[in-house]
Parts: structure tokens; C-alpha cells; sequence
């Protein structure tokens, strides 16, 4: 019998080259948070699926493999590091002393549809500042993400960089819940479609923030209401000090990109529309990036302490995941061959 | 440069007619028409470079940015997700998914049909809360043919004129989306090319070309 070398789709080998620079990668990058002070955690691949059923929105629980074990227990492989990672932290909280900097590598594993760039199994880094309130903290780790993708600009082509959007959840919640159908406004915005953020309701401020990310002067930021607007202002600040220091990442404020990370429950859509929304635990500062050429962010984060005190914990989290199959220097055919 | 991914065929006579409409510099294009089946047209005055695709490729050519514009049909857009924004969509040359069917109504409360459609996934979403249970039945073309040979009791396609269904003894039971040409654009590129995307919808709003 001939054995066969494939492999189910959406998931890889990597053989010699491509396997050392993976490897040399994620060695960089850990040493890169170490040196700043982050331990590293080493997470179960199998656990429990009940934990994250209320936890996910239904797009997310969709992409999990889920399994019944030989006990009858439903389990699933781990699809995504935080919730996880706050699942066995939260019982842990009052014994540890806070604030907790923490790092991950290893695979998650999602059932996507077969199709160009997409992958079933995505080798991940990420890190977690746990036990630190504000926006200092948030600052701190979107610095780390930047810094982490700051080295990997050498391997893009001249001319190239990376995008990185930033915003923050709740930002368009009082515009959005000026409409009779505010989740569906909330995804045309997600969507950029300015007809049917016009057909939905949706304010002159609104569409502004459709078009270029932020509401036009000091009426527009006052219609976000007081504390977005106050939020946006410190927002604009630290864009412009991202842009001092981290010359080669090009900083965007795009309230319209995380449309669908609200605040107020009234926003959160029900129904097939679900099935499009984000992963909904973010509910401070929100980032992500992509660079050209890759169908889907390189990486993203924020706040989400929304995500552990549904686990029963009240304690202030940041964090950021980095898929390193999506970064330059690993992405393409290369990364992919196998002899 | 701007790379848009136009395609080929009815949605891309709507795109052309809507950008010359709103003024938007496709002149090079219509010089290159006569230069044979380039795939790739540089319009470097206009700082653009043109991909002749396939609708269905449209999609995927955006979402990797490899363009970073695009125009494709709501239907395929339906059948194949992606995330992509979709900033503006062409009025003209808007038609829409209908329900066909022998007639003279829909299957009563209960019924199991079977359905024909090039659409599966579309009709899978359009038919989520029905009183009757549908098997999708994929076809790649003709599929007013199936109801009409009792391949299948109903058929989900796009309608224009519905002179076709006339042609072939069929009803329209029902119209259950609109379809239309739609503006497709990367998320990246958006960040990177706002202003010009800005300015060209501003254009094709002011002359009415995209709602």
C-alpha cells in the first residue's frame, strides 16, 4: 500500500526552511515579551465545549470542532487563546498576585469554509496584561503588538507597511441607537454601506464616520456623547504619538471598522445577522492590523473585561493575538512547501 | 495605483456606464477596448490598473488585496461571503431573486419540495423560517428548465424582464431579493485609498448612479 501525503484541508505541514523560520519567529517574539517582563503560559489544545457556550457569539461556536468523549463529555479543541486563557484564570485570581503579564504560542483550530487564505489550524502568539485597569494598560499592550510587528516589516516589499486601525468599542453606540433597527445599522456601518445607513436611519454624523472613520469638528465628536467624545480626543493623541514612534506602521482612528463591538445590549444583533458578528468580548480599545496581501488581519486586540466578569470576576484585562502564518515573512508559498 | 477588478459582462456595462455617468476617468479603458483580451489594462493617467475577471472571481481577488476595488454582482456576493465592505451598489441594471414555480402559489404549510437554484447558500438564508421543508438541488445553468421538466418543484434565480418564465410556461411565486451590482472594496485599501474611494462615491452619488 502507498501511503498518502495529504492532509485535510486548511491545515499545513512545514518542513525544514519554512519550519525554522517559523520556529526563529516565535522565539524572537517571546523573547521580544519576555524581556518585557511577560511569562509564558502553555495551554491545553482539548477542554471542556459547555464553558464557552454563553461566552461566544454563535459565528464563533460554529467554527468550533466539538466532539462527545468516550464519557459522553462534549469537548472541543481550542479554537481561541483568551477566552481560555480567562477560563482558568478567573477561579485562580485571588490567589495571584495582579498585575499578571502573560504570553501564549501553539495552535488554534477553527472549521472554516475551503477556500483561498483561509486556514483550519493558525499557528498563534499573543499576550495578555491581566489585573491592570485604564488606559495606560491598553496603551502598554498595543505598544507590545506594534513592537512585535515592527520587527517583520525588513520582510516586506519596498513601498509596503502595515495598516493598523484603531478604535474602541461602544464609540457609535448613541448614534446607532438613534434607529429602529440599530444592530442592522450597526453592521451597515461595519459594512460601509452608506444607502443603508441612510435607509436605517443613520444621522449626518454617522455617515461622516462611514466615510472617513471620525465625525467631522467638535459637533460631531460631541454627538458620540461625552465620554466617547473625551475618548476619542485621548485616542488622537496617542495616534499621533504611534506615528512618532513607530514610523513604518501607518496608524488609522476608524470608528466604523469596529461598529459591531458595542456596549449597550440593545445593539447586540439577534437572529442570521449573528452569524456575521465578531468575536464580542472587546469592550475598551480595539486594534487591528493587516498588511496587503493577506485576506484577513495579521492580528488584533483590546480590553475585554467584559469577557471575565461574565466568568464571575471582576478584574481588568488587555490583550492581542498575532496569527503568524498571516505575517510577511511567513505567509506566501514558501511558508506553506513540504518536500 | 488602484488596482479595480472589473467583470466581465452586464455588471460591467453597469459599472462603466455609472462611472462615465459621474465623470470618473475610465477614458484609457475604452482606448484599450480595441487592443485584444489583455487581462491586465495599466491606466497610468488615471492612476489605475484595470483586472478583466470572472464575476465569481471578483471577490476573492478584493478580499486578498490583490485589488483593491472591485464590482460584483449581490448575488455572488450572497453565495460566496467574504469580508469585504461594500460602500455603494449601482442602481442601474437591479433585478432580483425570485421564487419560481409551475403555480399557481407557493407549497402550502408542511410540504417538502425539492428546490433548483444556482444559489445554494443564498437559498438556504432566503428560505430560513419557511412553512415548508425545501431539498436544494444545485444546478449550474437553465435552472428554469428544472420546475418546468419536474426536476424540481420550485427554482430560485435571478428575474429581469421575466420574459423567460413567460417563455417557459413558469409563474413568479414570489420576489424575495433585490440584486444589484455592488462596489466591493478591501478593508486595507480602504484605509489606504479612502479619499479616492470617497471622491468617486461622492461622484456616482451626486449623479445617482449608487444608492
Amino acid at each position: 500500500m502507498r501511503a498518502s501525503a495529504a492532509l485535510p484541508p486548511g491545515v499545513h505541514a512545514l518542513f525544514f526552511e519554512p519550519a525554522r523560520r517559523r520556529r526563529a519567529l516565535e522565539a524572537a517574539m517571546a523573547a521580544h515579551l519576555e524581556a518585557a517582563g511577560f511569562a509564558e503560559v502553555v495551554l491545553p489544545i482539548l477542554d471542556y465545549f459547555e464553558p464557552y457556550e454563553p461566552l461566544l457569539p454563535a459565528a464563533a461556536r460554529g467554527e468550533l470542532y466539538r466532539f462527545v468523549d468516550r464519557d459522553g463529555e462534549l469537548l472541543c479543541l481550542r479554537s481561541d487563546f483568551t477566552p481560555l486563557l480567562a477560563r482558568l484564570l478567573a477561579p485562580r485570581l485571588a490567589g495571584l498576585a495582579l498585575p499578571l503579564r502573560l504570553y501564549y504560542r501553539g495552535d488554534v483550530v477553527r472549521r472554516e469554509e475551503e477556500r483561498a487564505g483561509r486556514r483550519s489550524e493558525i499557528g498563534q502568539l499573543g499576550a495578555e496584561l491581566v489585573g491592570a485597569p485604564g488606559e495606560e494598560a491598553e496603551e502598554e499592550m498595543l505598544r507590545r503588538f506594534l513592537e512585535l510587528l515592527d520587527g517583520e516589516l525588513p520582510a516586506l516589499p519596498e513601498g509596503e507597511g502595515i495598516e493598523v486601525v484603531l478604535g474602541f468599542a461602544g464609540a457609535l453606540d448613541r448614534l446607532l441607537l438613534a434607529s429602529p433597527d440599530p444592530a442592522g445599522l450597526a453592521a451597515a456601518v461595519a459594512r460601509r454601506e452608506r444607502g443603508a445607513v441612510r435607509r436605517l436611519g443613520g444621522s449626518p454624523v454617522l455617515l461622516e464616520v462611514v466615510k472617513n472613520g471620525l465625525p467631522a469638528g467638535a459637533a460631531g465628536r460631541a454627538a458620540l456623547g461625552e465620554a466617547a467624545a473625551a475618548r476619542l480626543e485621548r485616542l488622537l493623541e496617542l495616534k499621533g504619538d504611534l506615528g512618532r514612534d513607530f514610523p513604518r506602521i501607518h496608524a488609522t482612528l476608524d470608528l466604523a471598522e469596529f461598529a459591531l463591538h458595542t456596549l449597550d445590549p440593545r445593539l447586540e444583533p439577534a437572529g442570521p445577522a449573528e452569524a456575521s458578528g465578531p468575536r464580542a468580548y472587546y469592550d475598551g480599545l480595539v486594534f487591528r492590523a493587516f498588511a496587503r496581501g493577506s485576506a484577513l488581519p495579521l492580528g488584533g486586540g483590546g480590553r475585554y473585561d467584559r469577557l471575565f466578569s461574565r466568568l464571575g470576576a471582576q478584574v481588568a484585562a488587555v490583550g492581542f493575538s498575532i496569527s503568524l502564518d498571516r505575517l510577511p515573512a511567513l505567509s506566501g508559498a514558501g511558508g506553506e512547501e513540504a518536500p | 495605483m488602484i488596482r479595480l477588478a472589473l467583470p466581465k459582462g452586464r455588471n460591467l456595462d453597469v459599472a462603466r456606464a455609472a462611472m462615465a455617468a459621474a465623470g470618473i476617468g475610465l477614458s484609457g479603458l475604452d482606448r484599450a477596448d480595441g487592443a485584444g483580451r489583455a487581462l491586465r489594462t495599466a491606466l497610468p493617467e488615471e492612476g489605475l490598473e484595470i483586472l478583466s475577471l470572472k464575476d465569481w472571481d471578483v471577490p476573492l481577488y478584493v478580499e486578498h488585496g490583490v485589488a483593491d476595488f472591485g464590482v460584483v454582482g449581490s448575488d455572488v456576493l450572497g453565495e460566496l461571503g467574504g469580508d469585504l465592505l461594500i460602500p455603494a451598489r449601482f442602481t442601474a441594471g437591479r433585478s432580483r431573486f425570485s421564487l419560481l414555480g409551475r403555480g399557481p402559489a407557493l407549497p402550502p404549510p408542511g410540504a417538502e419540495v425539492r428546490l433548483a437554484t444556482k444559489y445554494p447558500v443564498t437559498a438556504r438564508r432566503l428560505l430560513e423560517g419557511r412553512p415548508f421543508a425545501a431539498e436544494i438541488v444545485t444546478l449550474s445553468g437553465s435552472v428554469e428548465l428544472a420546475p418546468v421538466l419536474a426536476l424540481a418543484d420550485l427554482a430560485l434565480d435571478i428575474v429581469q424582464s421575466g420574459r423567460t418564465l413567460a417563455e417557459n410556461g413558469l409563474v413568479e411565486l414570489e420576489s424575495v431579493a433585490e440584486v444589484a451590482a455592488c462596489l466591493v472594496v478591501n478593508r486595507a485599501s480602504f484605509q489606504r485609498h479612502r479619499a479616492r474611494l470617497n471622491e468617486w462615491i461622492d461622484r456616482l452619488e451626486a449623479v445617482e448612479a449608487v444608492s
